[in-house]
């Protein structure tokens, strides 16, 4: 069996979709010649264990000649190596991200915790993606949004801290030497940046429930943080519909999701997804096994959350971790979410991406199994104010991504993790 | 325990927001008359806000604590102070936080007239100085609770911790520092640098006590 695509993302033209595997991204068209063909591909060539043997590495060495210098006996450590019981390691590529005009592809890898930068050249026939930047970070990096002018990415890690990176030039060799422009006490989930009468500002939503926003470039003045929605639970998507710019979308771990003003910082409706979402949750979604007590209850929690618009209507498409299905909503021009349809799939849904234009959805699916029904890439489509398998009609271009994905497992306990957005869940402490 | 972990998930209480926060079981007796305007980050046993309560009368003082066991002597040291001096120590109360993560879910823009930070866990380690109070990033956040004018007082025995805060205050563009004339003349640098607990037992050690106070500055125009 094949290995899921842990994210899939697609150009807002519709012609490429861009994916990872484990520690690979691969790069398919998805339109003319190109088709269902590999246009580029990149492997991480950084081990996880790299920078702590290689930190090892320089103080035996030192070691070693303060010993010669000297006669004093110094203990020499070992190059760590992990034994048969240790946990095990992910070198893997956390999310991807395109800058505007698919001028540049930027990944997070979870290796040596840095943003790549990649740029794309869709004329290059051999690959069309070329890593010309890894800037590495004090501490993971958990989301990137990229400035319209192209030239700045704003990176927020998992320590809460928000850095502003240029996409070219020089790397920082000495990751300490970076300044967080902002920050919370709290992993951060999300940031986005947004214009608003000709200013902008940063948005960040954090593992504490915290929705902030932030003048920017002068990020050291807060405009205010968004109460009154009641999020209980860490914040993991936020979304800013291209038809209103003052509105803001925000979901998590609540089983909810909240709509606002934000420039206004003014809550507007909450719409719940608990009834439609619920007939899916199955154990795998109970705490893990030490938090677990008689009481405990499945959890919900929003990995995705697109905004679509046909026929002059506004959808939202709603992806719970782990489920099988899509939640089709509403947003109506009074401002409130109306429930259309639930969109039951064959599989678990990883990860969606959408083509706006389009109305076409496209996921990568948890199947495990070979043969015929091996596909990892299913296609939806948004038409008639419906949700509706389009994956007959895109058959040949899903059995050619699945078929050149090249990481073959044995079983889905070589998958990397697939579901972890719910690990943001606070479990207290005392 | 002298410390506790500002990152850690504690089971603590806090408002949803500043608007759900029910002042009335903190000040039964006064909470209506005002809302908190001067805070006390880390307020170990109590001793400023017993020194300031009777200062600013019409002011509510609120000090914030993250180890339960501190809180809860402070709690009782306040109940007993309004039982034995009536009409007295209404204005101070004290709330287990953190207030590192939860401060704006107590306050809104500009509602604090002055912050203090006195003695505060040096945290000496290079690796932990994020945990340290005054950072620059949470210097944004002290920013956008305190009213413009309003006054930052931080006071600490580690010298190398009071030029960290000094450095970081100077860099932040929203604070200015407070003259040692300022200083000398101002009736809450001197109920800081004697009044409490920490400060006490450094007297008592003939140890050396650093004072920085700064004054919040305007918004700038160009920001919302």
């Amino acid at each position: 069996m094949k290995h899921p695509f842990q994210i899939v993302l697609a150009n807002e033209a519709g012609t490429h979709l861009f994916s990872s595997v484990k520690n690979q991204i691969l790069v398919f068209g998805l339109t003319g010649a190109s088709q269902g063909k590999l246009i580029g591909s990149w492997i991480d060539p950084v081990d996880n264990l790299q920078p702590l043997q290689k930190q090892q590495q320089e103080k035996i060495k030192k070691l070693v000649t303060e010993v010669e210098d000297g006669d004093k006996k110094v203990k020499v450590p070992k190059i760590p190596t992990p034994g048969p019981g240790a946990p095990p390691i992910y070198n893997y590529i956390r999310s991807l991200y395109l800058s505007h005009q698919d001028k540049y592809l930027i990944g997070i890898s979870d290796s040596d915790k840095s943003v790549l930068v990649f740029e794309i050249d869709y004329q290059n026939n051999e690959n069309c993606i070329n890593l010309i930047k890894r800037q590495i970070f004090p501490k993971r990096p958990s989301s990137i949004t990229v400035d319209e002018e192209d030239d700045t990415i704003i990176v927020a890690d998992k320590f809460g801290d928000v850095y502003s990176m240029d996409i070219k030039g020089p790397v920082i060799d000495d990751e300490k030497k970076l300044a967080p422009i902002l920050g919370h006490v709290s992993m951060l989930s999300e940031v986005l940046i947004v214009k608003r009468n000709a200013k902008k500002f940063i948005i960040t939503g954090d593992r504490d429930e915290h929705i902030r926003i932030t003048n920017y470039p002068k990020t050291y003045v807060v405009k205010d943080w968004l109460f009154g929605a009641d999020h209980k639970e860490f914040i993991s998507v936020l979304n800013i519909p291209k038809f209103d710019d003052s509105l803001l979308i925000s979901g998590g771990g609540d089983d909810f999701i909240s709509l606002w003003n934000w420039h206004e910082s003014k809550f507007i409706t909450k719409f719940s997804i608990k009834d439609y979402v619920t007939q899916f949750l199955t154990d795998s979604h109970l705490p893990p096994e030490r938090f677990l007590t008689e009481e405990s209850e499945r959890e919900m929690c929003i990995s995705e959350l697109i905004v679509l618009t046909s026929d002059s209507k506004h959808y939202i498409v709603i992806l719970c971790e782990n489920i099988p299905a899509l939640i089709l909503l509403e947003l109506t021009s009074d401002l409130t979410f109306n429930y259309v349809q639930t969109f039951t799939t064959t599989f678990s849904i990883v990860d969606i991406t959408a083509i706006e234009e389009s109305g076409t959805i496209i996921a990568s699916v948890d199947n495990e199994q070979d043969g015929e029904d091996k596909n990892l890439i299913q296609f939806y489509k948004l038409s008639n104010g419906k949700l509706q398998d389009a994956s007959i009609s895109n058959a040949s271009i899903s059995t050619s991504i699945t078929e050149l994905n090249p990481e073959i497992v044995e079983s889905r306990h070589d998958f990397y993790p697939l579901y972890s957005v719910n690990t943001l869940r606070k479990r207290s402490e005392h | 325990r002298a410390h506790s972990n500002p990152f850690s998930d504690h089971r603590l209480d806090y408002p949803r927001s500043p608007s759900e926060m029910d002042w009335s079981k903190l000040y039964p007796e006064t909470f209506d008359k005002s809302k908190v305007e001067i805070a006390d980050i880390g307020c170990g046993y109590g001793g400023l806000l017993i020194k300031l309560s009777p200062e600013f009368p019409q002011s509510l003082i609120l000090g914030m604590e993250i180890r339960v066991q501190v809180t809860q002597y402070v709690q009782d040291r306040i109940i007993a102070l309004r039982k034995t001096h009536a009409e007295q120590y209404q204005n101070i109360a004290v709330l287990r936080s953190n207030a590192m993560k939860f401060l704006p879910n107590f306050f809104t823009k500009g509602q604090l007239s002055k912050i203090f930070f006195c003695f505060p866990d040096p945290h000496f380690k290079q690796r932990k100085h994020k945990a340290r109070i005054v950072t620059n990033t949470l210097l944004s956040e002290y920013a956008f609770v305190l009213k413009e004018g309003g006054v930052i007082y931080t006071i600490t025995d580690v010298e190398d911790l009071h030029n960290w805060m000094v450095q970081h205050l100077d860099e932040h563009p929203l604070f200015e520092r407070l003259s040692k004339d300022w200083e000398s003349q101002d009736k809450c640098v001197e109920i800081m640098y004697n009044s409490t607990e920490e400060g006490q037992k450094v007297t008592r050690n003939n140890g050396s006590k650093w004072i920085a106070c700064y004054k919040r500055l305007p918004t700038p125009d160009d920001c919302e």
